[in-house]
């Protein structure tokens, strides 16, 4: 009886393992299906190399170079920002706070990614876009540099969490010893700690990069969705708001439909190659 | 060997699942064919819409209201049996409405552009009901000076500003400020920009650094916080948000209810719901209530100016 049930369980969790990746390859393959018939049409260099985007233009050019560059361009300046506030939280919350404020002040950041996104490009148009406009005369304050502040603020909590966990382990093993020789705290983080969380701190840095390329609404609220080239304060659009904007409006089945499918396909494309960057990253580290 | 098994069987699995995702998508067509053939012969509780997604929404509201006070057709007219109500909505865009009419795969198809000549001929026996017209003003916002030396723009200008040609304030007219123009528009693809695109630009490329935003609301909310913007807020926003920002006159018309409904305001595009041949009974009383003076209300409070 308790074998059978046991088996049972077995069995039950394997197929509800199954069921999930079935899931994945269900969005690949379907992603990839309806991207597909885009690229029968055009080539994908052209696609990927292309500067104008125009699915009105007749004949259309869809090529959607400015807007890969401006994905990536958009959660760089994010990570330049957040990384430093970041670790430098991180660093503070594992040596200098004691462990039920420092679970307190975890919680109260991880309530940062919990707030809707829209709530937060909501915020980005009202506040920082006028504040552009405002202080540094812009004619329009909807930027790169915008995008990238506020994609900043909301994957911060995926970077002080992640890094958090490592630096407080390193810190845990190494402070009685540090304690014992007399070693000031700050000395053990800035030599023992920061370095040796090295491996963390990448892995959180990818993490978030990820979470700010697929980011959608706050991100198309600040940036102007412009396919231009992407300048620092200039407009820009980025792959996942050119879905949101046009996949509401374009023909099912047009090419322009396709094409949208397209786009998201490269975005998974460049998402998935940066994972497996970080798993080699990550492995050539632990050595 | 156990491992290789389960690995093979997994893949299997997931290939057999992608194979029968693949066929289920064509037998859908033929049975909903079927069932708009059958509409005539008995009751049927159902109506269905197609097309454009500038209605799908206005439709929906009503099919809501409507659904929520009656449910059952019965509460309808005593006439009809004790079946529920069920109206869907599905948003495809204009061309995709006609399409599926022409294919039977729909009641109703909505537009928001005139039907063509030859979609009618295709279509045949076509009934056509207009419900409204969805008009886009050039609004610019109240603190621009340009709003106390002019009310009205020409096309030619208007044409000109957002096709970038005019960059600077100044080159509208030399008394206004030299400082940058920032057209917002809405999405390239979307039915507002179309309409924009046909009435005012031509074949004319609008310029490539215009602001996009993502509703009506957001470009509305974008006029009044930026005070060198234009763009193009739709009727019912301007009216939502009277005094915030301000409507020009474009060729000496000004964009009244009255000049959008006689055609004189010319951005502006028609709200069309059609269906092949006679409507049946639950779908006459539907209609009357898209028809009727509720009907003309929600499609006011979705932006439009509503044909009484």
């Amino acid at each position: 009886m308790r074998i059978g049930f046991d088996k049972a369980f077995i069995i039950l969790i394997k197929v509800l393992t199954l069921f999930s990746l079935l899931l994945l390859s269900f969005i690949i393959i379907f992603v990839f299906k309806e991207g597909y018939i885009f690229f029968k049409e055009v080539p994908i260099l052209k696609f990927i190399t292309g500067t104008t985007w125009n699915p009105l233009s007749d004949p259309r050019n869809l090529s959607i170079f400015n807007i890969i560059l401006a994905t990536l361009y958009v959660s760089l300046v994010a990570i330049i920002i957040a990384l430093p506030i970041g670790v430098g939280s991180a660093l503070l919350l594992s040596g200098y706070v004691k462990e039920r404020p420092r679970l307190i002040i975890r919680g109260l950041i991880d309530i940062i990614a919990g707030i809707p996104s829209v709530i937060f490009g909501f915020i980005g148009l009202m506040v920082l876009v006028k504040f552009f406009e405002k202080f540094f005369d812009f004619p329009s304050g909807e930027s790169v540099l915008a995008g990238g502040i506020l994609l900043a603020v909301m994957v911060l909590p995926y970077i002080i969490s992640t890094c958090d966990e490592t630096m407080d382990k390193l810190y845990r093993k190494h402070s009685p010893a540090a304690q014992a020789m007399g070693i000031s705290k700050i000395y053990i983080l800035r030599t023992i700690v920061l370095p040796q969380s090295l491996r963390g701190i990448v892995a959180a840095t990818v993490l978030a990069f990820g979470r700010a390329m697929g980011e959608t609404m706050a991100v198309m609220m600040v940036i102007g969705n412009a396919p231009i080239m992407p300048r620092l304060l200039g407009k820009c659009q980025t792959i996942p708001s050119l879905i949101a904007l046009e996949m509401g409006m374009a023909e099912v089945g047009s090419l322009h439909y396709h094409a949208l499918f397209a786009a998201g396909f490269v975005l998974m494309v460049i998402l998935l190659m940066i994972n497996v960057a970080l798993y080699y990253v990550k492995r050539s580290l632990n050595r | 060997m156990k491992r290789l098994w389960s690995i093979l069987i997994c893949l299997s699995l997931i290939f057999t699942m992608v194979l029968t995702g693949c066929a289920s998508q064509t037998p859908q067509a033929p049975a909903a064919q079927e069932e708009g053939n059958d509409a005539n012969k008995e009751f049927r509780g159902e109506i269905t819409f197609n097309g454009s997604s500038t209605l799908a929404p206005v439709i929906s509201a009503i099919a809501t209201e409507f659904i929520e006070e009656n449910t059952t057709w019965d509460k309808v007219d005593s006439n009809f049996p004790d079946k529920n109500i069920s109206i869907y909505v599905s948003a495809g865009g204009s061309g995709a409405g006609v399409k599926a009419v022409l294919e039977r795969t729909t009641d109703f198809g909505m537009l928001a552009r005139e039907i063509k000549d030859e979609e009618k001929e295709k279509i045949g026996d076509v009934n056509e009901f207009r419900l409204g017209v969805d008009a886009l003003t050039i609004s610019i916002n109240p603190e621009n000076p340009l709003a106390q030396i002019r009310d009205n723009l020409t096309k030619e200008e208007v044409k000109k500003i957002f096709a970038g040609e005019y960059k600077y304030w100044d080159e509208l007219d030399s008394s206004l400020p030299h400082r940058e123009i920032v057209v917002v528009i809405r999405d390239l693809s979307g039915g507002a920009h179309e309409v924009f695109q046909n009435s005012i630009m031509g074949d004319t490329q609008i310029r490539a650094d215009a602001i996009q935003s993502p509703s009506m609301g957001a470009l509305v909310t974008k006029i009044i916080e930026n005070k060198d913007a234009i763009g193009y807020a739709s009727f019912g926003m301007v009216n939502q948000n009277k005094g915030k920002l301000i409507p020009l006159k474009v060729d000496g018309v000004e964009p009244t209810e009255e000049n959008i409904v006689n055609g004189s305001y010319k951005i502006s595009r028609p709200l069309i719901v059609v269906k092949r041949g006679e409507l049946t009974a639950p779908q006459k009383t539907f209609m009357d209530a898209i028809m009727s003076e509720r009907g003309a209300e929600i499609i006011e409070e979705m932006g439009f100016v509503p044909v009484r």
